[in-house]
């Protein structure tokens, strides 16, 4: 078989110093699809993705909890959420849960059970994080070039240990780091993404190049078990988890090495960040517009299939960063608002709380409504997506479990119930959270259940939950 | 190949998390336990450095380092690289290589000779590579890995328009790929002539010795060391140590540790890195004065490891300064702007560590001090005492009856009012009060929000007067000494410290202290003590 294949780097090379964003077709062709555009020709069900959208710091809950509760036109946005406007039909809202383990130390044990299911050990996480559940799960049946997720983050400014600026974990001591920068995301992508409106230039034939690297992956390989057979079970767990990694390159290599020679059309665009946001701030800064690029880089490779899980770790458990961009002070979020000691007293914190909180609900529009936008089958993404948003704590001055930050939004397929609110207690929002809610691992539960896992128990200790929650199904 | 189940990726709950050879119950460890540890970004980049040559481009986009009670070295025996990392990884290796190869000349900087062709007898590709390999696997290659990396080599050389040149490029890439490049593989054996007990070998002792006295993968003189058998004594051990520290790039080991102690890594929980003020408020705050903070520190540090008694970092009037941080400081300018050792003047209010713009930054607010943090730092990192993290539910309402730019002791003052707040911070915000005389950049000044300050308390029965006096009495601190070389020997060994430790680190401390406290006598005494040449610890 004769393939056009372009060594990336001159593909890099060719897009990166023109400066000039360009714009790399869906390899998914709507050819592929069936008549409707709800399947693939052959029959297969289009993926399903899934994604978590974490901020720190958490809310405040009498601002937070919608006053009514049902379904469409029954329930409207409080303040806080009100940026998901827009959304609002992919929305669910649930209250009344309480995060059930204690907060040992603040802003560390609550995040960890609100993505793991369990409390935090000693030294990291216990278990694996709901996206790394599902990874394989949304996978089955494909490998693509991004198995374990795209992993994003938008603050570089840790949370002082709290949970190290990470959301996503493959297991104890076994985390997915996010990327800051979203023109290494981009990097990345352009890769995969260029599909066949690459350049025309390459040497027909196999690529020397990718045959390299895999012949040196190869010798890695056959290194690694040589080494695997010295090792104590512990460490031979940490060598199997680098050489996921391995394994993934050389997919990469397979997916490189078979990319289509035709050109084709779609509706999602890659674009160079530099050039759609130039003035999105330094890597690692809190502005909307990084944000909004990382946005876009995620809607790319789901649509594409180069992944289909995520995490987009707006800020950190008890991030430290500054919401400047929101038009609060340049101070530490997390002390001067979440823990309202702004020197200029508690009305301003409180009052510059309640901005923050709704500010990261505008960046986590940007990302669904990004979703909506992008066609995918007869739809969108958001209707063959999970979008599950979570943070580190509920009420930000106590630490408090109760009414504990909860959001999921998109269809699924066409498995979950949208556009409602959900109160598990029957208890007026208070200044402190509804105490002895629902166990907000539930809200998890479903959605792994909903996408694929088996049911049975999810979680360790309080936090540990053997049901989900029906009212979420549609 | 991903979502493992429940437990996998390490043990949880005990103190190395390395499975295996306990000796008994599931509870804490009796004993250390051998485990694989990944190069931390410094060792990576060092790593290269020597084994390729210091240009050899490696690029920043690499998978973060975590520390593990404040050191990268103890996460380091736990943590697994994601597969991004290895893609990171994958891509600075292809890159250096690239720079290493990248002609005949440069490739003879880095093989011992470069082979004309894949059959040249005269310098044979199994043996270049052997000995490569040797360096950065920090052990003899066996048979079977010779012949796994010369085949790479050859079978690319033999691709159209290819040579061997690029064959070996590819060979070494595959070498430092390899998770024996990429982690320090020291498990120890069993040892017959110390009654069996299980001792690193002395490919081992190698690896172990390098990575803390060099940060980096040894060289050929050491590991010819190891071949003849030299490392398995105690006096090899130190000869070869003496040497190794008397290299320049011994100069790297307490850099590599002041970075973890005195939280400068961007790993730490709060790195200077990404410490932001409000310009507002600090307009001195530029983005190259944390970078000059932090040589600065590095440069303290460096003066006194291997010279004089380190604890003097803790009261001395040497600072180094180029002339933005001249400014800081309150030191004159100078031309050309080149960083230059200066000595503060007799009775100056900044004294020693605590008066390091580095700490005093990385330990405060964007638009105020942070006493607590500052105290947390004493606590923590110099006197060893055990901070709580903040309790379950703490509540921070206590602060809100304070009146709108009440000062920052008036804030603590009220915060101490709780009991439940009082505890922890009786332990951080006295000594963090001592420093208020200088600002959230590290400034000095008389008063905050126009109230003079008052930087006099007490530390563990000492009374002091300001940073000045704080700075003696820390240094004359009876867990001063004890504390430091318990965190050198923690950075050291890479994992938090067990029982059968303690009498180990009591006997250095007493070492250091008769020593005059010397930083670099310890790290001598350190890895030739039988805590470190042994995985299992025997209390005598």
């Amino acid at each position: 078989m004769s393939r056009a294949v372009i060594p990336r780097r001159t593909v890099l090379r060719g897009v990166l110093a023109g400066g000039i964003g360009v714009a790399i077709p869906l390899p998914r062709l709507a050819g592929m699809l069936n008549g409707n555009g709800t399947a693939y020709a052959g029959g297969a069900a289009l993926p399903l993705r899934y994604g978590t959208w974490f901020f720190g710091n958490g809310i405040n809950p009498p601002e937070w909890v919608p006053t009514t509760t049902g379904v469409g036109n029954a329930w409207t946005l409080s303040a806080p959420l009100m940026p998901l406007l827009p959304v609002k039909s992919y929305l669910q809202v649930i209250t009344g849960l309480t995060n059930k383990i204690p907060p040992d130390p603040a802003h560390k044990g609550r995040p960890a059970a609100a993505l793991t299911g369990a409390n935090a050990g000693p030294t990291d996480v216990q278990l694996p994080s709901i996206d790394q559940v599902l990874a394989p799960i949304l996978n089955a049946g494909s490998m693509p070039a991004l198995p374990n997720g795209l992993h994003v983050g938008i603050s570089n400014t840790s949370g002082a240990g709290a949970l190290d600026l990470r959301v996503s974990f493959r297991g104890p001591n076994a985390s997915n780091p996010p990327e800051y920068d979203p023109e290494n995301v981009f990097k990345q992508l352009v890769m995969f993404g260029r599909g066949s409106t690459g350049p025309t230039t390459g040497p027909a034939g196999p690529n020397p190049e990718l045959a390299r690297r895999k012949r040196v992956l190869d010798a890695v390989l056959d290194d690694a078990a040589a080494l695997r057979s010295r090792l104590g079970k512990a460490d031979q767990v940490r060598l199997d988890q680098h050489l996921d990694g391995v394994h993934q390159i050389e997919n990469q290599i397979a997916i490189l090495s078979a990319m289509p020679t035709t050109p084709t059309t779609t509706s999602a665009k890659l674009v160079d960040p530099a050039v759609t946001y130039p003035n999105m701030g330094a890597v690692g800064s809190i502005t909307a517009l990084r944000s909004k690029a990382m946005s876009d880089l995620i809607v790319f490779a789901l649509a594409t299939d180069i992944t289909r899980v995520f995490s987009f770790m707006f800020t950190c458990s008890a991030c430290h960063g500054s919401y400047a961009d929101a038009g609060l002070d340049p101070v530490t979020f997390h002390e001067d608002y979440g823990h309202r000691k702004s020197p200029k007293g508690l009305d301003y914190a409180t009052k510059g709380f309640l901005t923050g909180v709704t500010y990261a609900m505008t960046n986590f529009n940007n990302t669904l409504t990004a979703m909506m936008n992008c066609a995918d089958g007869a739809g969108n993404l958001l209707d063959n997506s999970v979008v599950y948003s979570t943070s580190c704590t509920s009420e930000s001055q106590t630490h408090s479990g109760n009414d504990y930050p909860t959001l999921v939004a998109g269809k699924a397929g066409g498995l979950l119930k949208t556009d409602q609110h959900i109160r598990m207690v029957n208890v007026p929002p208070g200044t402190t959270g509804a105490p002895n809610g629902e166990n907000q691992s539930k809200v998890p539960y479903t959605l792994l259940t909903c996408l694929g896992r088996p049911q049975g128990a999810w979680g360790l200790g309080d936090s540990q939950v053997s049901a989900g929650l029906p009212q979420m199904l549609a | 190949m991903t979502g493992q189940a429940p437990g996998a990726g390490g043990t949880i709950g005990q103190a190395t998390g390395a499975a295996g050879a306990t000796t008994g119950t599931s509870g804490p460890l009796d004993q250390p336990v051998a485990s694989m540890r990944k190069l931390t970004i410094a060792e990576f980049t060092n790593s290269i450095h020597d084994l390729l040559g210091s240009n050899a481009p490696v690029p920043a986009q690499l998978e973060p380092d975590q520390q593990l009670d404040g050191f990268r070295s103890v996460s380091a025996s736990l943590v697994a690289v994601s597969p991004t990392g290895v893609s990171q990884y994958e891509t600075a290796i292809d890159g250096a290589v690239k720079y290493a190869f990248s002609s005949a000349a440069q490739a003879a900087t880095v093989l011992t000779c470069v082979p004309a062709s894949a059959t040249d007898t005269a310098c044979p590709v199994s043996q270049v590579l052997g000995a490569f390999g040797r360096r950065a696997f920090r052990r003899t290659l066996t048979a079977a890995d010779v012949t796994r990396y010369t085949s790479v080599a050859t079978d690319i050389a033999k691709d159209p328009g290819s040579s061997i040149l690029i064959g070996l490029q590819y060979a070494v890439s595959a070498i430092l790929q390899s998770p024996e490049f990429l982690y320090r593989v020291e498990l120890g054996a069993p040892s017959a002539a110390d009654g069996g007990r299980t001792k690193y070998t002395d490919f081992e002792m190698a690896s172990r010795l390098a990575s803390l006295l060099w940060v980096s993968v040894p060289d050929d003189a050491l590991m010819n060391a190891a071949a003849s058998g030299s490392l398995s004594t105690q006096a090899g051990v130190l000869a070869q140590a003496k040497t190794m520290l008397a290299s320049p790039k011994a100069h790297q080991s307490m850099a590599n540790f002041a970075n973890d102690l005195y939280g400068m890594d961007p790993s730490s929980g709060t790195p200077l890195t990404t410490t932001f003020k409000d310009p507002a408020f600090y307009p001195n705050w530029t983005k190259t004065l944390p970078v000059a903070m932090q040589q600065e520190l590095l440069m303290r540090v460096d003066d006194v490891a291997f010279t004089g008694d380190y604890l003097s970092l803790y009261d001395s009037a040497t600072v180094f300064v180029n002339n933005e941080l001249a400014k800081i400081y309150g030191l004159p300018q100078a031309t050309p702007d080149a960083f230059r050792k200066v000595t503060l003047p007799a009775g100056s209010p900044r004294v020693g560590l605590l008066g390091a713009g580095a700490i005093l930054a990385s330990n405060g607010l964007p638009q105020r001090t942070s006493p607590t943090l500052r105290g947390r730092f004493v606590a923590q990192q110099l006197l060893c005492k055990t901070v709580p993290d903040p309790p379950p539910n703490v509540n921070t309402t206590v602060l809100d009856m304070l009146p709108a730019g009440a000062s920052v002791k008036q804030t603590l003052e009220a915060h101490r009012q709780s009991a439940a707040c009082a505890a922890c911070h009786a332990m951080m915000d006295p000594v963090g009060l001592g420093l208020e005389n200088f600002d959230s950049v590290g400034t000095y000044r008389m008063t905050d929000h126009n109230v003079p300050i008052d930087a006099s308390g007490v530390l563990d029965g000492m009374a002091f007067q300001d940073e000045a006096s704080l700075a003696r009495v820390l240094r004359s601190h009876p867990q001063a000494a004890s504390c430091f070389v318990g965190k050198l020997y923690e950075q050291a060994q890479g994992r938090q410290p067990l029982e059968v430790d303690q009498p180990v680190v009591a006997g250095l401390s007493q070492q250091f202290e008769a020593g005059g406290h010397r930083a670099d006598q310890l790290l001598l005494a350190i890895v030739s003590s039988d805590a470190y040449r042994f995985v299992e610890i025997v209390t005598k």
